[in-house]
């Protein structure tokens, strides 16, 4: 991939969010080019995730998107590479229900459901001196610990299983101190398999088998 | 015909084309009265809105008491057959005060086991193990170290409703579909469900009728006219108050009064909606709905009592069609007959899954007698949210009458006493018949009826199987399950396959499962 390909992609990341542009307008700060080899930052991170399996969610929970609060560490090596490992949590209650006729009728019967993706991401940063925002692109593999809980259920009955996923994500952060940055970010992830299995969830009368979908989230970035 | 009947004694069939019985009829009342092509002229009048509360006489018929530990539905366990679950991979272990952490890891090591620490408000500690390891054998071999105060499995304790009915033990048709975890779940709906029982009508008040009878005869022997007689009838004393029931309507007598002057359809109401954890008597599937007492087919003593019209199709259609204008969402037909099939009857049902409601019906009691098809249940699989419901004993055996043939969809408790004796049947509160047939003592003995004397007595049949599914149609509408035709569905993807792999003629979809059917769909599971 050529310096120019990077460019492009990277523009391309930090078109996705108009805030981003917006705040990084308003950042005062340069941003500041590396100086040492390696850096090492922690990071939280607030957003919303709108689940693939649409209907299963919306079916149980009323909607197919929430709030996902997570957090991580990451590590800047040289040329612009880095490397991360987030994780997070996606929790709402919801309930069960009965389909038929492609009918979703309520059953009253409170159900947890929690989904705690564990992420593993390798990507590239684009930091050139004098830019304002530093645009970056990535991707890796994700181990998705999906939970569900509900009342009146066996301990045989709730679902705790860990799923094997992908993923690839786009943002823009802007330096705020020197070791303070914010962050735009958007994720595309997919779980194959991790829904769908056992033939009394929604998710499998739906024929809908990813876990995964697509987030978009705030960071607040701390290190060098 | 009403499809049950209690064993250890016989009776009179009901009058009427929509009357079969479990034992052939070999006795015939004959009163020598044509049959009328609508309601007849009332000849009996309610002379006293007021009697005495009926008389509870307690449990007919009782047996030896069941053995301890009786048959219950299986439960969930881990390892079968020692009678509690636990939750495997962990042990709950208390050491003995002063055993050190390394002694207490060398402990654990015996087992494999590693310390979770202790929870809050606990004096012991949560050991993980390995998942495939037997924890009662590890818990064992812990609880003989000498540093080892005690050591336990998991033992899971799980909320459990038992209603506290006296005769409830008695009833060992409602473990047998795990009906207390239903409860749990769903504890008998509540009164904004109405469910019509279509049958010889319900004991549902009290009062005094005044009636002129009639002479008959039986196998030959005359009975004389006994003139005009008051005969008492009284409430089932276990199905609640008068605000259990709505819209009554009798169409064999052209009144709003359907008193039974049966039994069965006493019994088959008991069934779907028995007052449950009140401390009387027995319990019922719904014990919170609303009862619509409707009575389509007549009895011996309604013929005695002058009626001339019996149970028709076009009456039991008319019933259909009362029950769901009147805001029945649920509808009992414990009945059924053999022949031709019926079009008004269908077109009836049509019209009641269309209205929203949801029909439960016998599948018939006629398999050891050519098993003919029975209508209306035939009918059943063309139009969802009519079911026809077959019957299974105590060991969850198809019942040794119980009608086969592609019309079965699902199964349910109704008994069978030649394989287990009077109690294997379906114990509910009815009359005390002693009061009742006072024609089967010969004409010598014969007297007036009483209708407010009540007994708990075991029957069998399909009739008694159809109010399970028609109470459990009621709780599944409670719970969110509004369509007729979701019901069935629910009915059917629940039920716990029996016999044959799949569908069957024999169980239908099989034997209900409201517990599962009531918990219903999460996302994954």
């Amino acid at each position: 991939m050529t310096n120019r390909n990077l460019r492009a992609l990277a523009c391309g990341a930090a078109r996705l969010t108009v805030a981003a542009a917006f705040l990084a307008a308003a950042t005062p700060a340069l941003a500041q080019a590396r100086t040492s080899p390696i850096g090492i930052r922690g990071f939280a991170d607030a957003g919303s995730t709108r689940f693939a399996a649409t209907r299963s969610f919306e079916a149980v929970l009323g909607t197919a998107s929430g709030p996902v609060f997570g957090g991580g560490g990451e590590v800047l090596l040289p040329r612009g590479i880095f490397v991360s490992l987030r994780g997070a949590r996606f929790r709402d209650t919801g309930q069960r229900v009965f389909v038929s006729g492609g009918q979703t009728y309520p059953l009253g019967i409170p159900t947890l459901v929690t989904v705690r993706p564990l992420e593993l991401t390798a990507g590239y940063r684009l930091n050139r001196p004098g830019w304002r925002v530093i645009p970056y692109a990535g991707g890796g593999t994700g181990w998705h610990k999906y939970t569900e809980s509900s009342d009146f259920a066996d301990p045989s009955e709730n679902v705790s299983l860990t799923a094997t996923g992908y993923h690839v994500l786009g943002g823009a952060e802007f330096p705020i101190l020197g070791w303070l940055a914010g962050a735009v970010e958007a994720q595309w992830s997919r779980v194959p398999d991790g829904l769908g299995a056992d033939a009394n969830g929604v998710s499998a009368a739906f024929g809908e088998s990813d876990m995964g979908g697509t987030t978009l989230r705030v960071k607040v970035v701390l290190g060098r | 015909m009403p499809i049950a009947r209690r064993a250890p004694r016989w009776r009179l069939p009901l009058a009427g084309l929509l009357c079969f019985l479990l034992s052939p009829a070999v006795d015939r009342l004959v009163v020598g009265a044509q049959q009328s092509t609508g309601a007849t002229t009332p000849l009996w009048e309610l002379v006293n809105d007021v009697s005495a509360p009926g008389i509870d006489r307690g449990l007919r018929d009782l047996d030896p008491p069941s053995p301890p530990g009786r048959a219950r539905a299986a439960r969930v366990e881990l390892r079968p057959g020692d009678g509690a679950s636990y939750v495997g991979g962990s042990l709950v272990v208390r050491f003995r005060p002063g055993t050190t952490t390394v002694t207490q890891r060398a402990l654990l090591a015996l087992v494999e086991g590693g310390s979770a620490g202790s929870p809050a408000y606990a004096n012991f500690e949560i050991v993980t193990v390995p998942a495939a390891t037997d924890v009662e054998a590890a818990a064992a071999r812990l609880s003989a170290q000498p540093d080892v105060e005690y050591a336990q499995p998991r033992y899971r304790i799980e909320p459990r409703f038992v209603p506290n009915d006296p005769l409830y033990p008695q009833q060992w048709n409602f473990p047998a579909i795990d009906m207390e975890r239903a409860w749990e779940i769903n504890r008998g709906a509540s009164p904004a469900i109405t469910v019509a029982v279509l049958d010889s009508g319900v004991a549902y008040r009290g009062g005094i009728i005044r009636v002129a009878t009639r002479a008959f005869t039986v196998n030959g022997a005359p009975f004389p006219s006994l003139g005009t007689i008051d005969v008492p009838v009284a409430a089932a004393p276990d199905l609640g108050g008068a605000d259990r029931f709505v819209a009554p309507r009798n169409f064999i007598w052209g009144n709003d009064l359907p008193l039974d002057f049966d039994g069965h359809g006493t019994h088959v109401a008991g069934t779907i909606g028995q007052a449950t954890d009140n401390g009387v008597g027995v319990a019922g599937m719904a014990g919170n709905v609303r009862i619509m007492p409707l009575k389509v087919i007549s009895s011996d003593w309604d013929l005695i009592f002058g009626s001339d019209t019996v149970g028709t199709d076009d009456l039991v259609a008319q019933g259909i069609r009362y029950a769901v204008d009147n805001g029945a969402k649920v509808l009992n037909m414990s009945i059924g007959r053999g022949g031709p099939a019926s079009p008004v009857l269908r077109d009836a049902l049509q019209y009641a899954t269309s209205r929203g409601a949801f029909v439960a019906v016998a599948a018939g009691n006629d398999f050891l007698n050519g098993n003919p098809t029975n209508r209306p249940a035939d009918v059943a699989p063309e139009i969802d949210g009519v079911v026809s419901v077959g019957a299974v004993d105590r060991n969850r055996t198809r019942a040794r009458y119980s009608n086969t043939g592609s019309y079965v969809e699902v199964a349910a408790p109704g008994g069978d006493q030649v394989r287990g004796g009077v109690p294997a049947g379906i114990l509910q509160q009815t009359y005390d018949f002693d009061f009742v047939d006072t024609y089967l003592s010969g004409p010598a003995n014969y007297r007036a009826p009483r209708f407010d004397v009540f007994t708990y007595q075991y029957f069998q049949g399909t009739s008694m199987a159809a109010p399970h599914v028609a109470g459990f149609a009621a709780l599944l509408m409670q719970q969110g399950i509004t369509s007729p035709a979701a019901v069935e569905a629910a009915m059917k993807r629940y039920a716990t396959d029996l016999g044959a792999a799949g569908r069957d003629d024999e169980y239908g979809y099989g034997l209900i499962n409201p517990r599962a059917a009531l918990r219903g769909m999460g996302l994954a599971r």
